[in-house]
């Protein structure tokens, strides 16, 4: 069953606008989330089930903070809305995303985004500290953000 | 937890409605009766909800029925905020708004309900068993008094209108105190209707 949407933007929203600004910078961190918000829409009502909604949301922002990067750099704006895949939850563009990323930054991002773990999970799966953990997603946003920038 | 800006919220709730993305939009009212939720889907208003009522199990409710896109907005929802205040500053026939009953579980609720709304305006009272004939079935009373009971659009559809036989104004989801008031803001005289025209003994 899946809730209301504004439960999620509730519960989420402000992570979110702070993952933006992490990704797109604080000038654009509100556009990204606005397009990722309606891009959630769309899909939303096709999700199959209610689980790791968060991941998914994080998901969804990353793809719209790359978009609005790449629209950015054509200085074209997009004329239509981006197609929606048919099984959101699983075929998102994250992986195509990641691909190029050395293997240990995939890992972490997909443990944090995909599998929607806590810290505390994430350095269990990758046998180190939390603290630790936590550094590595940091280090493998910020790869991200910069393979954006480049 | 920092909400998000309200200007974002808003932009999303007018492009999600620009392209027919929300199942439905909700705000909350002040009013002289209490914060009242309204819940507004593409065809007119689909639920309102006393300040005494569970908001959040009603937004669950009607993203369970109608559609999980459920979205906060007072912009969008401006013309049904300007018809209530409107209302409650003594324009009564500024509640005349479109309404949506698909959340009324059968057909003759649904029915009586449209008859209350089309047929009995502000000023006016009828009784269970009138709204009952009026529906076309007069055996069907106590049906009259559960579909207002279970009126997911109360003061819109105005089943505080609906006073028993016996006297009294009879129950209210928003509690007998307030539908008192309703009636009383809308000119009717609480005091002679039946039961408490007649001296108790």
């Amino acid at each position: 069953m899946l809730p209301p949407f504004f439960t999620l933007v509730e519960a989420h929203g402000d992570e979110l606008l702070a993952h933006a600004r992490r990704l797109a910078g604080p000038a654009h961190a509100e556009d990204v989330v606005q397009d990722a918000l309606l891009r959630a829409l769309r899909a939303y009502p096709r999700l199959a089930h209610a689980d790791h909604l968060r991941a998914w949301l994080y998901r969804v922002t990353t793809n719209a903070a790359i978009d609005h990067h790449r629209a950015r750099r054509r200085e074209i704006p997009t004329a239509s809305p981006p197609e929606v895949p048919s099984d959101p939850h699983e075929i998102d563009g994250f992986e195509d995303l990641i691909a190029p990323l050395p293997d240990g930054t995939r890992a972490a991002l997909r443990l944090r985004f995909v599998e929607d773990l806590e810290y505390e999970a994430i350095a269990a799966r990758l046998e180190c500290s939390p603290q630790a953990a936590r550094q590595r997603v940091s280090t493998a946003v910020r790869t991200l953000r910069e393979r954006l920038a480049a | 937890m920092t909400p998000l800006p309200d200007n974002l919220l808003e932009s999303v709730a007018a492009a999600a409605v620009r392209e027919g993305l929300a199942d439905a939009l909700f705000t909350h009212v002040g009013t002289p009766i209490g914060r009242l939720l309204v819940v507004s889907g593409p065809n007119g208003i689909l639920r309102i909800a006393f300040e005494r009522e569970d908001h959040d199990a009603d937004l669950a409710y009607v993203a369970r029925h109608v559609g999980p896109r459920v979205l906060a907005s007072d912009r969008e929802m401006v013309a049904v905020r300007d018809a209530i205040e409107a209302y409650f500053a003594g324009d009564l026939a500024a509640l005349d708004l479109p309404y949506d009953l698909r959340l009324v579980r059968s057909d003759f609720r649904r029915q009586a309900l449209e008859t209350l709304a089309r047929e009995v305006g502000p000023g006016q009272v009828v009784t269970y068993g009138q709204l009952a004939e009026r529906t076309a079935n007069p055996r069907a009373a106590r049906a009259t008094g559960t579909a207002c009971a279970t009126n997911p659009v109360p003061i819109v559809v105005p089943c505080h209108r609906v006073v028993p036989s016996t006297g009294g104004v009879g129950n209210y989801g928003g509690g007998p105190d307030l539908k008192v008031r309703l009636l009383e803001h809308e000119g009717v005289l609480v005091p002679t209707l039946p039961a408490l025209r007649t001296p108790r003994s």
